[in-house]
């Protein structure tokens, strides 16, 4: 593992740095925060030290090399090693040191003092906090059952732990981040292959990207490979209703009528079938209900999809020819965020049969099965059982096929101000921000004010902690050491990193897993936290015995696992255990064993829109807007609206607009766009803060989670973002 | 043959994701409102959005009407205007690798060299009252890294090197491909960043402007501060001529 240099004494640390002003709100212990700004002095000239991690500004955990002189990390390069991000590391992974350095950092704990999002705090010393979160925490635990207190870990390496404590502690309402992600293409996957796929972007021939935006918004390797293919000659077909970099990008771009993507699918399925495109052999052996698909999707002509979604029959038939004969090396691209309409996972569905239907699983350049990566679970102890629990999750039953580790935050929220069937009084927040992220913030706000207690763990002050009791410092990723996390991702890899401190934590921050560890001592619980971090690693490595050698050379394990043809010879993991064109369960449960096309939920009035969400480049979610060199890159959201629209409403590029829906309402700037269709307009997460502990993002454009309505798919409980009709006005217009 | 460090750049394969960019900024510690290096875009020709009966489509990747984007920086002109601008000789080319440095030490911050520049690389730094610019990220060279832009690309469109080593990567490239140079078609500053096969937009570089009496007192005191160099009194001579000439200025916005 990467050595981390402690010789350095905090004093010689913080004097090398020079003086700084102090910062706001969070206050205190500043001259650090400086330290990568021009200062007028020069360092010591001694050779700088270089440190294996992997990045944390987002999920991907690209690996890199950290540069430290003088005790400060004075630059982030890629791994050249880690395939996975082929060597790279994009705008957010370079402005790691600004998270690290950030003067908004959270820097001791915080108790709230006046009304929630009052923004006065009093500073508590570490013993005092955690007396606190304990007594409240068993309080609850002991007054409404363990299941009153919901956790909610963001997507962190030590995030784990969280759910760890959760099972523990004994409660099973967990939600995470993935029910406002990606859990209907998760859905439609494992019910039509048995599996979630990782794309093999790199070696295919034609890809049609619909509802995912691969060059702005990176997964390695997928964003970076999709442009090495595009240059060995791979088409890129992209539907979007808005000209994002990826359909800037792409062979051939079709601004789609938002929701009407199943269509557009079940046309190409048809196409497929019809004009007798696919390998029967591979249908006969692979395919389960072919003979019902067929009949099915004779209704869904190319010429019946083109007056839904506002491509040509003529483009839907070339397209679907041109795909077939790139097959298998051909994919409709499976997406990540899929969380768009009440029928999601039907959506997903049909591109999962198309998919299907070119006969690209587990073959070069098409859909592929998880690698072994060979880590281990540790062995941890066995959880107590508490027999005064509710039989099951706060949010059972309120969607057909949830998952039963992620459930439905929505729904989760919805049963917290319901009250229903049991009172959740206690929330416990990890590195996620849900006041930004979440459909509907003034339902997430009628949620808080249902709770006793409310604890956020976290780097910033984001809008979360801004409403609850109790604020704990953590460390950025550059300063703790973590478990190792194996990594999947097609061809590039399947492979470990870990983190080590690049330097020690700032200030009085600590990492969740300590959190936990001090209140499993105060709750009785310490037996199941009595482990290290190095311990547990260990046991996370156990069956790598080479392992620890290539990360501490490399920064990065390899397993040379297989690739291709996992499946050969095996059967597939779903109820017919074939692909299931046809999914008999559905059947059971009488939902749509194929997907049926249905007439959108809301039709968009003339003088209304329907907003689209979306990512760049930039950001991560909404967390990294406040980042100093981020935000220069973008410091405030503005509206996308067609030229054409915005005329009639006499709004002007650059000015201000009121932009409402049933759920709430903001202010940003309209930014005339001639890449977006008429009826659909867009805006960037992550801005409109309540939280005046983020000094560089306050009081800029508006929030996505205050405009959007809260409805979810109907089978995975997933958020459904794309289902909000808005309204747009110019600000003083009457 | 002599060293020339250079750019060969694949625009087509940039994502204008900024990761250059900040890559670059948090490197040489450039400071809020400023960037050594950059993306420029070309905007795509749009049809009409579709309505009933009439489909919409764009220009697809390569067409003439499409987007592109182009990441750029300082060129290391082999006839440099900044050069020529700068009166105290602070602005020189490095004879070793051929490339367009300047030396903190002789900048007076007049700001000559910024118009001088077809390509808007250099700004006047708020902080140290002098000119800063792309040097090739020549502290990590001397380290042995590549620069900053070129390691962190995700898809690796710039590519650097000795282009007079036949053997480089950057050199090879050329070989491979036809490559283009953007330039304003008044001031050929004979550039060192090569785009490979096109490059778009192309019509951006503004005629290198050097104000008359600059050229004038370029002449005289360009001898005059060597000589000054010579006689080892350069830190006096440069605070006095700081005092003299900088007046603060406020950052672009």
């Amino acid at each position: 593992m990467a050595k981390t240099d402690t010789s350095i004494s905090r004093r010689s640390f913080l004097k090398w740095s020079g003086a700084a002003t102090a910062a706001a709100v969070t206050g205190g212990q500043a001259p650090v925060l400086h330290s990568l700004a021009y200062t007028g002095k020069k360092s010591a000239g001694t050779e700088p030290e270089y440190h294996f991690s992997a990045c944390g500004m987002c999920l991907n955990k690209c690996g890199l090399v950290a540069r430290v002189e003088n005790g400060i990390v004075t630059k982030l390069d890629p791994n050249p090693k880690f395939l996975k991000s082929r060597g790279m590391l994009c705008a957010r992974g370079n402005a790691g040191t600004s998270q690290l350095y950030d003067p908004d950092r959270l820097k001791y704990p915080l108790l709230r003092k006046g009304e929630r999002g009052e923004g006065r705090w009093q500073r508590l010393s570490w013993d005092q906090a955690l007396d606190l979160a304990a007594e409240k925490l068993t309080k609850i635990g002991e007054e409404y059952t363990r299941c009153g207190v919901l956790f909610t870990p963001g997507s962190d390496m030590q995030s784990q732990f969280v759910h760890w404590f959760a099972e523990v502690f004994g409660s099973y309402n967990v939600t995470t981040h993935e029910s406002n992600c990606l859990l209907s293409r998760n859905r439609a996957y494992l019910d039509t292959f048995g599996e979630v796929p990782f794309a093999d972007v790199l070696n295919s021939k034609y890809i049609i990207m619909a509802g995912a935006n691969r060059f702005e918004s990176i997964i390695t390797p997928d964003s970076i490979d999709l442009m090495t293919a595009m240059k060995k000659g791979c088409k890129l077909v992209v539907l979007d209703p808005r000209f994002t970099k990826t359909a800037a990008l792409a062979h051939e771009w079709f601004p789609i009528r938002p929701g009407t993507d199943m269509s557009f699918f079940l046309a190409i399925t048809h196409v497929i079938i019809h004009e007798n495109l696919y390998d029967e052999k591979y249908a006969q052996e692979k395919l389960y209900g072919l003979d019902r698909l067929t009949e099915h999707v004779k209704q869904y002509s190319p010429e019946w999809a083109a007056e839904l979604c506002d491509i040509s029959a003529k483009d839907i038939r070339r397209i679907a020819r041109e795909l077939a004969a790139a097959a298998p090396a051909a994919m409709i691209y499976p997406g990540r965020r899929t969380s768009d309409y009440v029928n999601s996972t039907q959506i997903r569905r049909a591109m999962a049969i198309a998919n299907a239907m070119l006969g690209n699983w587990d073959k070069p350049g098409g859909l592929l099965a998880a690698r072994v990566v060979g880590t281990a679970g540790p062995e941890l102890p066995e959880a107590p059982f508490y027999d005064d629990n509710p039989d099951d999750r706060l949010d059972y039953g309120r969607a057909h096929l949830m998952f039963d580790e992620e459930g439905s935050f929505k729904h989760m929220r919805d049963a917290i101000i319901e009250g229903k069937p049991y009172p959740v009084k206690g929330w416990f927040t990890y590195k996620i921000n849900p006041l930004q992220s979440v459909a509907n913030r003034r339902k997430t706000l009628e949620m808080i004010d249902k709770l006793d207690f409310m604890l956020t763990v976290d780097i910033a002050m984001s809008d979360t902690a801004w409403m609850a009791d109790l604020v704990l410092p953590a460390p950025s990723y550059l300063e703790r050491q973590d478990p190792v996390s194996g990594l999947q991702g097609s061809s590039a890899c399947a492979c470990v990193i870990t983190r080590d401190p690049v330097v020690p934590a700032l200030f009085e921050s600590k990492p969740v897993f300590w959190i936990l560890r001090e209140l499993s001592k105060r709750m009785g619980l310490e037996e199941y936290f009595s482990f290290t971090m190095e311990e547990y690693r260990e046991q996370q490595l156990r069956k790598l015995p080479d392992s620890e050698r290539a990360l501490r050379e490399d920064g990065v394990y390899y397993n040379p696992s297989k690739l291709y043809g996992i499946y050969e010879g095996k059967v597939y993991k779903t109820k017919s255990q074939k692909i299931e064109l046809y999914n008999e369960r559905y059947a059971d449960m009488k939902l749509d064993p194929m997907p049926v096309c249905t007439p959108l939920r809301e039709k968009v009035p003339s003088d209304r829109f329907r907003m689209v969400v979306g990512r760049n480049a930039y950001f991560t979610h909404c967390t990294t807007q406040n980042n100093t060199l981020l935000h220069e890159l973008m410091p405030e959201n503005t509206l996308w609206i067609h030229p054409s629209p915005a005329k009639k409403l006499g709004v002007r590029d650059g000015d201000t607009v009121i932009l409402s829906s049933r759920s709430g309402e903001g202010e940003l700037k309209a930014e005339l766009k001639k890449g977006i269709r008429k009826d659909t307009v867009y805006m960037a997460s992550g801005f409109g803060v309540l939280s005046e502990g983020l000094t560089n993002v306050f009081g800029k454009g508006a929030c996505m989670a205050e405009i959007l309505e809260d409805f979810t798919d109907d089978l995975s409980g997933n958020m459904a973002m794309h289902e909000t009709i808005v309204k747009v006005a110019r600000k003083g217009a009457s | 043959m002599k060293t020339q460090l250079a750019m060969v750049i694949d625009s087509s394969s940039c994502l204008d994701c900024k990761a250059c960019m900040v890559s670059c900024k948090v490197e040489n510690k450039v400071p809020e409102g400023y960037w050594r290096n950059w993306v420029k875009q070309r905007k795509p020709r749009f049809g009409d959005m579709p309505s009933p009966g009439n489909f919409g489509k764009v220009n697809g990747y390569g067409d003439p009407g499409s987007m592109h984007f182009q990441p750029g920086g300082c060129m290391h002109c082999a006839n440099p205007t900044c050069v020529q601008a700068c009166p105290t000789g602070a602005t020189y080319r490095d004879e070793k690798d051929g490339t367009i440095r300047v030396n903190d030490k002789l900048c007076i911050g007049c700001a000559c060299c910024i118009p001088a520049c077809p390509y808007g690389a250099r700004y006047r730094h708020p902080e140290k009252k002098i000119v800063d610019k792309c040097d090739f990220c020549a502290k990590r060279r001397e380290w042995g890294e590549l620069p900053a832009c070129v390691v962190t690309c995700p898809t690796k469109a710039r590519t650097f090197g000795n282009i007079n080593d036949p053997e480089s990567d950057a050199a090879l490239l050329m070989k491979e491909n036809k490559t283009v140079r953007v330039i304003n078609q008044k001031t050929d500053t004979e550039p060192n960043m090569y785009y490979v096969s096109m490059t778009a937009p192309a019509d951006w570089p503004r005629k290198a402007e050097s104000p008359a009496p600059i050229r004038w007192w370029a002449s005289l005191a360009k001898p005059l501060v060597w000589a000054v160099v010579g006689l080892n009194t350069l830190g006096i001579m440069v605070m006095f001529g700081k005092q003299l000439l900088i007046k603060d200025e406020e950052p672009e916005t």
